[in-house]
């Protein structure tokens, strides 16, 4: 899968390790940005509150 | 015949290699989850708690004196919290205890399922709730707070100070006693001001509920340089 990518790269070994990171760096923003806010309160592991169960409420 | 052999060989080798390297990946995205959890959402919450504490500092100077509990704004925050015991400065106090209100790094207070008393009801439970990791991490060393800690509520007009006189390490998230306006399980029978901060428990999970539980000892009328209590400048 990466080795695909790097071959499919255009460039000089500089150039595509450029891209390489610019596309690295993008999906970390990506991951921070939108999908792990949107994982997060599906995950058990920060409720802070007491409730009655209802699992509306955190 | 050899080349066949070589050809399912080589197609074995790449999904195997595939595998690998998505499994890595999957490594990978799970260790910036933690990063983002324990890091990423302190950053962003700190950075709105101070910004929201300074508008309400800022509207406390601002509006006019004589505003009376009918103009209190519950929207932008009804004080701050003081713990020295649990180090890290104050959080700022907001009404509601969802997601929404907790991730800004505050502390809230209950609207449901027991609704929470304020500071200045004649008697009751001020019921917070705040994170013990990520987002503020404001009740992270909620475990460090001992019985006679001096626990401060800071309002406009008014610092209240409260004395912890119980905890509760670890009870069901389910248990909602520990918010009733006389909370029996700690000990107590009679009507009282009183205050309790529950957050989770052990660190980093969600499957129990850390109490403390306090009571208001005295008010103190905040003075024109706010001059904090005795309790907080030990």
């Amino acid at each position: 899968m990466y080795g695909w990518i790097w071959r499919h790269l255009p460039g000089n070994a500089w150039v595509r390790a450029l891209i390489s990171l610019v596309l690295v760096l993008a999906v970390v923003f990506v991951l921070f940005q939108y999908v792990f806010p949107w994982a997060e309160p599906l995950l058990p592991f920060n409720d802070v509150t007491v409730d009655e169960g209802s699992g509306a409420t955190r | 015949m050899a080349g066949t052999r070589r050809r399912s060989r080589n197609r074995v080798a790449a999904v195997l290699s595939f595998t690998g390297e998505l499994l890595i990946t999957a490594g990978l995205v799970l260790g910036l989850f933690v990063v983002y959890s324990l890091w990423w959402t302190n950053v962003l919450a700190d950075r709105e708690a101070s910004a929201r504490g300074n508008a309400v500092r800022e509207t406390w100077r601002t509006a006019p004196a004589a505003a009376g509990p009918g103009a209190l704004d519950t929207r932008d925050g009804i004080g701050f919290l003081h713990v020295p015991a649990m180090g890290g400065g104050e959080v700022l106090v907001k009404k509601g205890t969802s997601s929404d209100v907790l991730n800004d790094g505050v502390a809230g207070y209950y609207t449901e399922p027991v609704k929470s008393a304020l500071p200045w009801d004649r008697s009751g439970n001020f019921t917070l709730a705040a994170h013990r990791d990520g987002h503020g991490a404001k009740f992270h060393n909620i475990h460090k707070v001992r019985t006679g800690d001096a626990v401060v509520f800071e309002t406009r007009d008014t610092w209240y100070v409260y004395k912890v006189y119980a905890q509760l390490s670890q009870t069901s998230k389910y248990n909602t006693e520990v918010l009733a306006p006389v909370p029996r399980q700690s000990g107590r029978t009679v009507p009282g001001r009183y205050i309790t901060l529950t957050t989770c428990t052990p660190v980093y999970t969600s499957k129990y509920r850390y109490i403390v539980w306090g009571e208001l000892v005295r008010t103190e009328k905040v003075n024109a340089d706010r001059t904090p209590p005795p309790e907080l400048r030990g």
